[in-house]
């Protein structure tokens, strides 16, 4: 695929001549998530728009731009606002910044999202690290790729959403008394929030559901990066005693969460460097 | 989605210039329920082709033409003939016509259609009013940037068909003797039928019918705000475990069968809105 790995290479070559040093993890900052930015120090940032090759990001609560810094000692490189399916954009244009990360030096990725908790035992306002996930999307990042770029590792156990980083995450939830979660994300192209018949399905092969993440951490996976994955459960989806969702109540939540999120991922960066 | 809202206007300013009523409900004449057509006091009738951006349809049993005028008391415009998603067409394209009916200023959308049954408790030519579906098109109209014009970029799907007009149409049902059952939808691209495995999944997973078109024009009628009420007539039985080849002839001959009972229902639904003097309009702006 010379015309996906010319465009990594466009892509990381305009950012290394903005920025100086290695980051070391990403991080993908889902909705409402967008606070954790104030805890990266000495950032500098570069709007999507102006690096070659990225889309535009659309989505209500995402801001769209690559920030580059120090998060506790530790270089990062974060995506404020991330490119759904559902805004349109193909699996490749959603992924190509994963594997622009990759291409600048990242070993470590951490993703996160806002999804609906279908597990009854959750709550709103919890996070759930993600223990695997089921891919109900329609659409692949590795339909594009050729034979040397296939998922040969995917069946390998703790492959997916690495292991260690997961028990590194409930450790410390644990001694800081947070109340983390670990389940199932089902991920569905959306952008319509799903039906209680979709949602007496869906529970049935996962815990939450949510529009995104999938397409990266396929993608992540693909170039061996380690992945952590947290869900935010911003509402929960009940079929029997269901009430409506709005954007607007999603990222409200999202925002109370951010402070416990931003606390985890900081720490594991940290203790995983 | 941003090309959406010159192509409605186009459209609407073309039905317009044939019949220009505030429209009430829209209807989606699916597989049997062509005859309803007839009863509409018809003031006009346009062509899908003379209409800007309205697809052209494909299937044997669907005309493609609007027919607008009263029916029990309510200015509707009835589709004689509906697109579907395995015809090609994609399904912004397809959920068109549903965004000019609102912009026409309808509150409500009838639709229906013919599926198989899952459900071993119903039977051919039995109805099922839809009390909620489950989409695996694999496919959603609302796929792109979002037009906030039209409708939030994340629709509530909670409570896609109107509760009140499910009742309703219950209730017409046991008055008139006419079987009705209240079930799940599940809307698959099609065009080929199900395997038997496929069958098994389907109703495992809750499904009650499975039919191969609605499900995206009540998505794009919840972004736009339009209550709706649904429809299906069974016209073959999918019991995995004893399933029969299917023949087209003996589909439409059972939605010919159940196409009077469907026709009561719709027509006792509107009659109930338009004797709560057409409150199904919207305000037009």
């Amino acid at each position: 695929m010379p015309e996906l790995d010319r465009k990594i290479e466009e892509a990381t070559d305009y950012l290394r001549q903005r920025w100086q040093g290695t980051p070391r993890a990403g991080i993908i900052l889902g909705t409402g998530m967008g606070g954790l930015v104030k805890s990266i120090e000495q950032q500098q940032a570069t709007p999507y728009q102006s690096v070659p090759h990225f889309p535009g990001s659309t989505s209500v609560g995402h801001e769209g731009r690559l920030i580059f810094g120090r998060l506790n000692q530790v270089p990062v490189i974060a995506m404020q606002g991330r490119f759904h399916l559902y805004e349109g954009y193909t699996t490749q244009q959603v992924t190509l910044p994963v594997r622009v990360m990759k291409s600048l030096g990242i070993e470590t990725l951490i993703v996160s999202n806002a999804a609906g908790g279908m597990n009854p035992r959750f709550s709103t306002g919890d996070i759930m690290v993600i223990e695997d996930h089921v891919n109900f999307m329609w659409k692949y990042p590795s339909a594009h790729l050729p034979a040397h770029r296939t998922l040969a590792g995917f069946r390998k156990p703790g492959r997916l959403y690495d292991q260690r980083l997961r028990d590194s995450a409930l450790e410390i939830a644990r001694a800081g008394a947070l109340v983390l979660q670990q389940g199932v994300y089902v991920g569905l192209p959306g952008p319509s929030y799903e039906t209680r018949a979709e949602y007496r399905f869906l529970r049935h092969i996962g815990d939450v559901v949510g529009m995104s993440t999938i397409p990266e951490v396929t993608a992540a996976v693909q170039c061996g990066i380690r992945v952590l994955g947290f869900s935010t459960i911003t509402n929960m989806c009940l079929p029997d005693a269901i009430s409506g969702t709005t954007a607007d109540e999603v990222a409200a939540i999202a925002d109370q969460v951010e402070p416990r999120l931003s606390y985890l991922v900081t720490r594991v960066l940290q203790r995983n460097n | 989605m941003l090309a959406l809202h010159g192509q409605i206007e186009e459209a609407v300013t073309k039905i317009k210039s044939h019949w220009d009523h505030p429209l009430d409900a829209g209807i989606i004449l699916g597989t049997g329920l062509g005859s309803l057509a007839e009863q509409i006091e018809v003031q006009a009738t346009i062509e899908y082709d003379e209409v800007p951006h309205f697809p052209k349809s494909t299937s044997e049993s669907h005309r493609g033409r609007l027919v607008c005028g009263q029916l029990e008391g309510l200015s509707v415009i009835a589709m004689e003939g509906r697109v579907h998603h395995y015809e090609g067409h994609p399904l912004k394209r397809v959920t068109l016509p549903v965004r000019v009916m609102k912009s026409l200023g309808a509150g409500l959308l009838v639709v229906s259609n013919a599926v198989g049954g899952l459900n071993p408790y119903y039977r051919c030519g039995d109805i099922m009013v839809i009390e909620d579906h489950i989409n695996l098109m694999g496919d959603n109209p609302l796929i792109g940037i979002n037009d906030d014009r039209l409708g939030p970029r994340f629709p509530d799907m909670c409570q896609p068909y109107d509760f009140k007009l499910i009742q309703a149409a219950l209730e017409i049902s046991r008055q008139k003797n006419i079987v009705a059952h209240q079930g799940v939808l599940v809307a698959v691209t099609g065009p080929c039928l199900e395997t038997r495995a496929e069958y098994r999944f389907l109703k495992n997973i809750g499904a009650d019918v499975v039919g191969m078109s609605t499900v995206p024009e009540v998505i794009v009628a919840a972004h736009c705000g339009l209550r709706v009420v649904g429809f299906s007539i069974i016209t073959d039985m999918c019991l995995p475990d004893a399933l029969e080849p299917v023949e087209i002839d003996k589909i439409l001959a059972v939605a010919g069968e159940a196409e009077p009972k469907l026709r009561t229902l719709v027509q006792e639904v509107l009659a109930r809105e338009g004797e709560h003097g057409a409150p199904t309009r919207q305000k037009l702006e």
